[in-house]
């Protein structure tokens, strides 16, 4: 009886689990952000908040719940010279659609079932054929968000920064759409758990499969997430804070939050597209007709690689210095979007051969499938190499890239 | 509406509750002061000149434009790399016979040739200096 109930809440049970383990796993990478950030600098950073009233320090395992009691208490302030109901609207755009992606996106393999029949899909929307492209939609609404709360701000601060974030996200919402096609022609499936099945029956990640689609998709996740090297949208020498210079209190903190939710779309994203999602080799194994242990397994092996990919984002940002406009908008559209449609060219090519010649070698279609997904990581290492030599030779290193003014009007030498 | 899809709206609702929740009780709860320092545009202590809605470079618009044609045609795409996976429908229309494999072929190499447009007016685009900014 007691089962039967909550499969009947199935749906609100998993929004809930969703909702409340993203933002809790937001305000937890927020401190880890902070630790890595003070030990790469050799400092102590945030250790001190644990339990009140004690002396109880809990590693600082305090300090994110401590912070959003702080917001809460902050005035909530719209200043006089905004357009006010741009100026609310803008965070409550950018949060709900930064927080609804994670409707179709699944946190875990299956669990079996409770009373009896089918085993239960660990995502809120499962078999949503279109997953990919409402991710898509959806990642693109948050230009709307930055673009209103700059031009809502009437700050030149603001504005600048909101043009400039717009055309960043916009100029690398290409090579992620590229990057995402290689995959989705390699798997003929937009659902995130078949690309995931796909990786886990062939035992081979797309990561390995299209490596220059994996370095294209990863450094424009880094771009649409707006992190270090790509952080033009903030900048805080320059800029103040972007999009964001009036905003205070809560709504400052709905925009802190959806930055930190895009960083953790980006990261699921990256592992389930190229990483395997909850697959690793020999111990989870790749059916759906589980046990409670493998499913445990398959949950906890998407947390690590999550874990690992976000750690990594925090890494490059304490790491390396900020792009210049210029060098941003440049690599965007000169190496790429190029690079992009190279790649989606030569997986496409790539995968026909091998189903054109490949595959009929083997009595067993589904056997020839995998066998010929495995026979094509060497020309697909070969393209990544090839590109890679290509970029190097085009854009040649040299030491003064400083930008000047050109005088002739007309197509410069160096473009 | 299927009733597939109703997760998704409920979630969609769940979060615009979520947000417009937390921004309630942020005003619910914070003190109001207000002072006409306060209610200035912040501008690293200068006083604003004019309003911050004004021109700005025409490069913006060029990216702008750029974006939306290079993100129709690749819209254009996804549907074909689904298909192209899932060839039950050519199969059923051609019965079976050769016909499927070479009908699949001449959408594949259109799509390459669509690709090969695509990259040329990328070429063009920057020839014409779009993407310059300096």
């Amino acid at each position: 009886m007691f089962l039967e109930t909550i499969l009947k809440f199935e749906v609100p049970i998993k929004i809930g689990v969703m909702l409340g383990g993203v933002m809790t796993a937001a305000a937890y990478f927020v401190l880890l952000e902070r630790r890595m950030a003070a030990w790469i600098q050799d400092r102590v950073g945030p250790n001190r908040v644990g339990i009140p009233l004690t002396k109880i320090r809990l590693f600082g395992l305090g300090q994110p719940l401590a912070d959003g009691l702080k917001f809460i208490m902050k005035e909530e302030f719209t200043p006089s010279h905004v357009d006010k109901q741009m100026f609310r609207l803008a965070p409550i755009v950018i949060l709900t659609a930064a927080l609804a992606v994670f409707a179709v996106i699944p946190f875990g393999s299956v669990i079996p079932s409770l009373v009896d029949g089918e085993p239960i899909e660990l995502v809120v929307a499962p078999g949503i054929d279109v997953g990919l492209i409402y991710i898509f939609a959806l990642s693109s609404i948050a230009v709307y968000g930055v673009i209103l709360g700059g031009w809502a701000s009437n700050n030149k601060y603001s504005f600048l920064g909101g043009l400039r974030s717009s055309a960043q996200l916009i100029a690398y919402e290409l090579p992620l759409g590229l990057g995402i096609l290689g995959v989705v022609a390699a798997t003929g499936s937009l659902n995130l758990q078949q690309i995931i099945q796909h990786q886990a029956n062939s035992g081979l990640w797309f990561a390995f499969a299209q490596p220059l689609g994996f370095v294209v998709f990863v450094t424009a996740a880094f771009a649409e997430s707006a992190r270090l090297p790509f952080d033009l949208p903030e900048c805080e020498q320059e800029l103040i804070g972007g999009y964001h210079t009036e905003y205070s209190g809560m709504k400052l903190l709905l925009f802190l939050i959806a930055e930190f939710l895009h960083l953790v779309t980006a990261a699921f994203l990256i592992v389930m597209l190229f990483l395997g999602g909850w697959h690793f080799w020999l111990i989870t194994g790749s059916d759906n007709d589980i046990g409670w242990f493998t499913a445990l397994i398959r949950v906890t092996v998407l947390c690590v690689k999550i874990f690992f990919v976000v750690a990594f984002f925090m890494l490059v940002r304490w790491s390396w210095p900020r792009f210049r406009f210029d060098q941003l908008m440049s690599l965007a559209w000169k190496v790429m979007l190029p690079l992009g449609i190279f790649n989606f060219m030569a997986v496409a090519f790539i995968d026909q051969i091998g189903r054109l010649f490949i595959v009929p070698l083997f009595s067993d279609e589904a056997f020839g499938e995998i066998a010929a997904s495995w026979m094509m990581v060497v020309p697909s290492a070969l393209v990544f190499v090839a590109a890679l030599f290509v970029v190097a030779k085009m854009h040649p290193h040299v030491a003064d890239n400083r930008p000047h003014r050109s005088f002739s009007p007309g197509i410069d030498s160096q473009l | 509406m299927p009733e597939y899809l109703l997760p998704i709206l409920l979630f969609l609702l769940a979060c615009a509750a979520l947000t417009v929740g937390m921004l309630t009780a942020g005003t619910l709860l914070g003190p109001k002061r207000t002072s006409p320092v306060k209610e200035m545009p912040y501008e690293s202590g200068m006083d604003p000149l004019h309003d911050a809605r004004r021109r700005f470079d025409v490069r913006f618009y060029l990216v702008a434009i750029a974006f939306v044609l290079f993100d129709v045609e690749l819209l254009f795409l996804y549907p074909w790399a689904v298909a192209n996976r899932n060839p039950e429908g050519l199969k059923e229309f051609f019965a079976g016979s050769e016909a499927a494999w070479h009908a699949q072929l001449l959408v594949f190499g259109e799509v390459m040739a669509f690709l090969l447009l695509l990259a040329l007016g990328l070429v063009y685009a920057w020839r014409k200096g779009v993407f310059r900014w300096r």
